[in-house]
């Protein structure tokens, strides 16, 4: 089933890409023009993924609700530290990314917060200090800035 | 004597102090990385390319790390196959059908010197056979017409991760969703933004590095969540780290036949170290496996497939180097960095750019000089690095991912599309579907609409063009010939699974 469903899924990207790539109009002395390739492109995707609807192969054995639950968990840390590293600057968000995925991968909570304290501050002195790359230590929101 | 001149001045750039750094950083951190389990070649590169990237590394010294890093992590795959029988990654799984049982019966210093040995011997074959045969199929490779390199691409996206027996329809399904990503952005030829969405981010197109890094080592953590979250067992204790040599030398025939056949699986296009160790393995036990010690820990089980997927890895960079078309996962990684740095692998490299090919192919001679080194006495070291767990490793490897990618743009959208990627990636492993021919896709789409494009502008628009050259048409008939015995293996596998269903 899941395979028909991303067959399906793909299918409906493949349409819409083709539809929209048939849109765009050639340049003047260029034979094939920009839509060429992706209607081609986008035809035979539809083609397979419409196969794969009709004949799936291979099944997927999806992890149970605990384990998504907890990637689920690892993806709000992924994006949470997307949206707080400028804000809160390289260590404090660092240290919220370690503490918290190493949590979520199952870690013993306090040695989980102490490995992401010592990392963060870890990676920053070697990043920053060590091989020079430039990671703010306070963020725009601490600075005020 | 051409080739001996060019190694030569290949030797006076690798030898710089900062190549030279760049080497042994690149040949330890490899093989750490290639003896974490669940972390591979195509992980351990994906994360330094950004990194490299930002430190501005010329190209040079920036392929010499990684390819320091790719030939570690070949020799480091080995150490978890024999001592936790947990392979690294995919080339590293029928190491562990020998070695960890000859470390079960107290062997682990025969196994892991073994394969030590057999790592450097099938390593340095496809390294010699890289200096001789790379400038030959670059030479050739010069006669190719736009037509010809179409055909090519469609060569290298139906062969990649095509022969290991997955579903066809899947792997150019892969190969087609990176052509689809490829084209968003602005037209190389006219300018106009396709795909954008009016979105200003997407006028350059998507990053392929960002894309690299969040489809592998994202997409890894997502995999080990649901994979490792248990305790992992503790890995069978060395007693001793001095091999025995009489062993080694016993199994010489094993490398000797490894070595020859990982060559030529890697110089494949997209057949890979993986297709390397399996045919090393299944042709060692045809050849020698008289007494059906196969599987429970024949030292030659050992040899055969660690010479076959080092020499698969070294074949690999022909393909990359000389025609620009990768021949495994890493090195699909390793030239998006190289497109990255605005160097065009193809035949057109070796005489631009020498210094650049010929300081490589010196640097992989001493990397793996440097490698039989370091693996022999500093063995102890890494097993004990092994035991550092799961949940502390990911999320310093997640935390390195991320100043990679953010060093390079400081752009949070970048980290979020990284991200998604991640998830893509994770989709995409579960239902079977090969990463590797998106990545080549992403990588490859627009040279292969520029190819298509200027081939119809000579034709003035007849598609005959495509089918008329005896290079073309040879490709066409590789592809379908892969495509055909793609389709036999799967069916082969289909109908093994059935019947042990039905026995079982």
């Amino acid at each position: 089933m899941s395979v028909r469903l991303a067959g399906a899924a793909i299918l409906v990207v493949a349409a819409f890409y083709t539809y929209f790539g048939r849109g765009y109009s050639a340049a003047f002395g260029d034979v094939l023009g920009p839509s060429v390739f992706p209607v081609l492109v986008g035809t035979v995707a539809m083609i397979l993924a419409g196969s794969l609807v009709i004949f799936p192969s291979g099944t997927v054995a999806w992890p149970s609700a605990g384990r998504m639950g907890r990637q689920l968990g690892a993806l709000v840390v992924l994006f949470g530290y997307a949206w707080v590293l400028v804000p809160l600057g390289f260590p404090l968000a660092t240290f919220g990314l370690i503490a918290g995925l190493a949590i979520v991968l199952g870690g013993p909570v306090w040695k989980s917060i102490l490995l992401g304290a010592v990392m963060s501050l870890g990676l920053w002195a070697l990043f920053d200090q060590v091989l020079g790359l430039p990671l703010a230590f306070l963020g725009d929101a601490l600075t005020g800035g | 004597m051409d080739v001996f001149a060019q190694l030569a001045t290949g030797f006076t750039v690798a030898l710089t102090p900062l190549n030279l750094t760049l080497l042994l950083l690149g040949c330890f951190s490899g093989t750490l990385i290639g003896a974490m389990p669940g972390l591979g070649p195509v992980n351990g590169v994906a994360i330094l390319i950004p990194l490299t990237f930002s430190f501005g590394f010329d190209a040079t010294s920036s392929l010499i790390l990684l390819s320091a890093v790719y030939f570690g992590c070949m020799y480091g795959g080995r150490i978890s196959s024999i001592l936790l029988n947990i392979p690294g990654d995919e080339p590293a799984v029928m190491t562990t059908l020998d070695g960890y049982p000859m470390a079960q019966q107290g062997r682990a210093a025969d196994a892991l010197g073994i394969s030590g040995v057999a790592s450097f011997v099938g390593a340095t074959f496809a390294v010699i056979g890289l200096s001789l045969f790379a400038p030959l199929l670059a030479r050739a490779a010069i006669h190719f017409g736009p037509a010809d390199y179409f055909a090519l691409y469609i060569l290298a996206f139906a062969t990649i991760g095509g022969v290991a027996g997955v579903d066809p329809r899947k792997t150019l399904l892969s190969a087609l969703i990176g052509l689809m990503i490829a084209t968003i952005g602005l037209d190389p030829i006219s300018g106009v933004p396709r795909f954008t969405g009016g979105d200003f981010h997407l006028y350059d197109g998507i990053e392929a590095m960002v894309a690299l890094v969040g489809l592998f080592a994202i997409s890894e953590v997502l995999m080990l969540l649901e994979a490792h979250l248990k305790d992992r067992k503790n890995a069978i204790p060395v007693t001793s780290w001095l091999p025995d040599f009489r062993a080694i030398a016993a199994t010489k025939w094993a490398m000797a036949r490894g070595s020859v056949i990982g060559f030529v699986a890697g110089v494949l296009p997209g057949a890979g170290a993986s297709l390397g160790s399996v045919m090393s393995y299944s042709m060692e036990k045809q050849a020698s496996d008289k007494d059906g010690t196969f599987g429970k820990g024949d030292p030659r089980g050992v040899a055969a497939p660690e010479a076959g997927n080092n020499a698969a890895s070294g074949g690999a960079l022909i393909p990359m180097l000389s025609l620009g078309v990768p021949g495994s996962g890493t090195t699909a990684v390793m030239l998006a960095m190289l497109i990255s740095l605005n160097v065009q692998p193809g035949p057109l490299l070796f005489e631009r750019q020498p210094e650049l090919v010929w300081g490589l192919v010196a640097s992989l001679y001493m990397a793996n000089l440097t490698l039989l080194v370091l693996n022999l006495p500093l063995i102890g070291i890494f097993t004990r690095l092994m035991a550092v767990p799961t949940w502390a490793l990911m999320p310093v490897v997640a935390a390195v991912s991320f100043v990679g990618v953010f060093s390079i743009s400081n752009s949070v959208f970048h980290l979020e599309m990284m991200i998604a990627f991640g998830v893509l990636g994770y989709i995409l492993r579960k239902l079977d579907v090969s990463l590797v021919p998106l990545v080549l896709g992403l990588l490859l789409g627009g040279d292969m609409e520029r190819n298509l494009r200027r081939a119809m502008s000579i034709s003035n628009g007849d598609w005959g063009v495509l089918l008329e050259s005896p290079i073309s048409i040879t490709l066409y008939i590789m592809t379908a010939g892969f495509l055909a015995l793609s389709i036999w293996l799967t069916r082969r596998d289909h109908k093994r699974t059935q019947a042990r269903v039905l026995e079982g």
